[in-house]
């Protein structure tokens, strides 16, 4: 049991940092960018091929990762969000958009690396350590305190630093904010490059505990998306409860039913909550029409 | 070659069904779903259970299969369609997992990864539909019938209002319209008439796994109808001819087989975003000229 509490820690660290990556880019930019699934598998990729193929220290890989994926977070929003943006599409354009981009981007992935699973190791395979019965590696526990570590900072980046108010002041009202003299386009580009780099984070720990493929990103990434509609938008407490159900019901499913099985449950769950409570655990009400 | 040139025909006829189906829930009534391949999936299942566990015949897998994706659509679409925009693509895409989740880990109903083999050939008062051209000329005949029937649909009052409430939802309850349930019955139109091609494909094929009803292909089927012309029925037509059309091509260039796949999906990836680029600021992209 204590196994389990352990999973669902580690899980529901991964899936925080996941969703307020995901949810500084909504919050500006007002769409759901799914795009971010391929910068978040991108990150992986780089980091093993700077790692593996081109034999670096791991240390100087993950950070040309994370470097390279914030590159390519900033060139789709400057050259094709900005634009539509411009160009006044709907929401769900720009969602349509996202899903187009990340199925260019996941194909890329796929031709030059090819489709199979990839695994990076940085220490010699061995069972893991041992405390109260619970098995884990070190790359586990990096990866958790990592997590909530960068998740804090994130908070702390939003609640107090002045592009982090910026940020916030544009998801609030972008005309007032503009109006302000605060530059809402450069507030999304930092945004895209704040979220960038944050998943990236999360697709490196991923990547080097349990392997890469071409479609890691997109469940990693929908899961920060339950999170966040779970736990309600714009709200910090929000995401966490939302990361801690949604991993708690992951690996009780796991532990109870079947482990194929918790893919199903994330989304019945998703989908109850959209019914009964579209505004999350937190209700902070989001304008979606206005009449 | 007249049998590739044949497969190649029945496949395009197969999607251009799935595809103008689509058309009247995100063409018409402007709402964006993801789950369509699991429709298409759950046609295909319908029919290979009924036919390989219970024997039964085409002419009746058909109208049960069409009637229990429509009685699933019925019941997902009153959950779902009380949410709007983002949301709504989200629930879809969760619904579109979930129901592959079901076809991939339920061993007993639909044997899991590996699939349902031995899918017997059509059978219609003793006309055996197993040679590609019959089978061709049965699609063909399908699709027709549906597209008809579609076009019938469209023009209808009921169509008329669908076309309102996507352009204007809160004006066209004003006059008095009862928007979700013209929604609903849309979506539940628009699942059953998927159920078809899902029905003739597994009959073609003769063998069906879950991999041909992922996340991937709902979003193939949605950029053919964004490609298409969200409201064009015959735009659809040349979209999914061109799409399908396209790998075989590549084929042709001398590409490998796996990356002729890769480049097919980035390539309907940019059409779709210079679609978009190209559309107007709302759903309607290619708007029909009065």
């Amino acid at each position: 049991m204590s196994q389990v509490i352990f999973n669902i820690l580690y899980s529901s660290a991964i899936i925080s940092l996941l969703a307020v990556s995901f949810n500084i880019i909504f919050i500006s930019a007002k769409f759901l960018n799914l795009a971010h699934a391929a910068i978040i598998t991108f990150a992986g990729y780089f980091c093993y091929l700077f790692y593996y193929q081109l034999n670096l220290s791991i240390w100087f890989a993950s950070a040309i990762g994370i470097a390279f994926s914030i590159i390519i977070g900033l060139i789709i929003e400057l050259i094709i969000y900005r634009s539509l943006r411009k160009r006044k599409k709907s929401a769900s354009l720009m969602l349509i958009t996202s899903l187009g981009l990340y199925v260019i981007l996941q194909n890329f992935i796929s031709m030059i690396w090819g489709d199979d699973t990839k695994t990076i190791r940085i220490s010699d395979v061995k069972i893991g350590n041992e405390i109260l019965g619970v098995y884990y590696t070190n790359i586990q526990l990096a990866t958790i305190f990592l997590c909530i570590s960068l998740f804090i900072l994130a908070i702390l980046f939003l609640q107090f630093h002045k592009i982090g108010k910026n940020i916030r002041a544009v998801s609030a009202n972008s005309e007032l904010a503009n109006i302000q003299g605060i530059n809402s386009n450069l507030i999304i580009l930092w945004a895209c490059g704040i979220g960038s780099a944050l998943s990236a984070v999360a697709g490196i720990l991923v990547s080097l505990d349990t392997g890469l493929s071409p479609v890691v990103g997109f469940n990693l990434l929908l899961y920060g998306v339950v999170a966040m509609v779970i736990g309600g938008v714009g709200s910090y407490w929000g995401l966490i409860w939302g990361a801690l159900l949604l991993g708690s019901a992951q690996h009780l499913t796991a532990y109870a039913i079947d482990s194929k099985w918790m893919n199903a449950v994330t989304y019945i769950i998703l989908i109850l909550f959209l019914i009964w409570k579209p505004l999350g655990f937190s209700g902070v009400r989001l304008k979606k029409t206005e009449i | 070659m007249t049998e590739y040139i044949l497969h190649l025909l029945i496949l395009i006829t197969i999607y251009v069904l799935l595809a103008q189906s689509l058309s009247l829930t995100t063409g018409f009534a402007g709402m964006i779903s993801l789950a369509h391949a699991g429709f298409y999936g759950i046609g295909a299942y319908a029919t290979a259970i009924l036919s390989v566990n219970y024997h039964l015949p085409f002419i009746l897998t058909l109208p049960i299969g069409m009637l229990f994706c429509g009685i699933i659509a019925l019941i997902v679409s009153i959950i779902a369609l009380r949410i709007v925009d983002d949301y709504f693509i989200i629930c879809t895409l969760g619904i579109q997992i979930v129901i592959f989740s079901i076809m991939n880990n339920c061993m007993s109903l639909t044997n899991g990864p590996m699939g349902i083999p031995g899918i017997p050939s059509i059978v219609i008062f003793g006309i055996d539909f197993s040679s590609k051209f019959l089978f061709l000329i049965l699609c063909l005949g399908l699709l027709i019938s549906f597209f008809n029937i579609l076009r019938k649909v469209i023009k209808s009052n009921f169509g008329r209002v669908l076309i309102a409430l996507s352009e204007d939802e809160i004006y066209t309850q004003s006059t008095g319209k009862n928007v979700y349930n013209y929604k609903v019955i849309a979506f539940t139109i628009s699942a059953m008439i998927a159920a078809v091609p899902g029905v003739l494909y597994a009959h073609y094929i003769t063998y069906i796994d879950p991999s041909s009803f992922t996340v991937d292909e709902s979003i193939f089927i949605l950029s053919i109808v964004i490609i298409g012309g969200m409201r064009n029925l015959w735009g659809i037509l040349f979209a999914t001819a061109f799409l399908v059309l396209l790998p075989e091509a590549l084929r042709f260039v001398g590409l490998p087989n796996n990356i002729a796949a890769n480049l097919r999906q980035i390539v309907y990836g940019i059409i779709l975003i210079a679609v978009i680029f190209k559309s107007g600021s709302n759903f309607s992209i290619f708007k029909k000229k009065n």
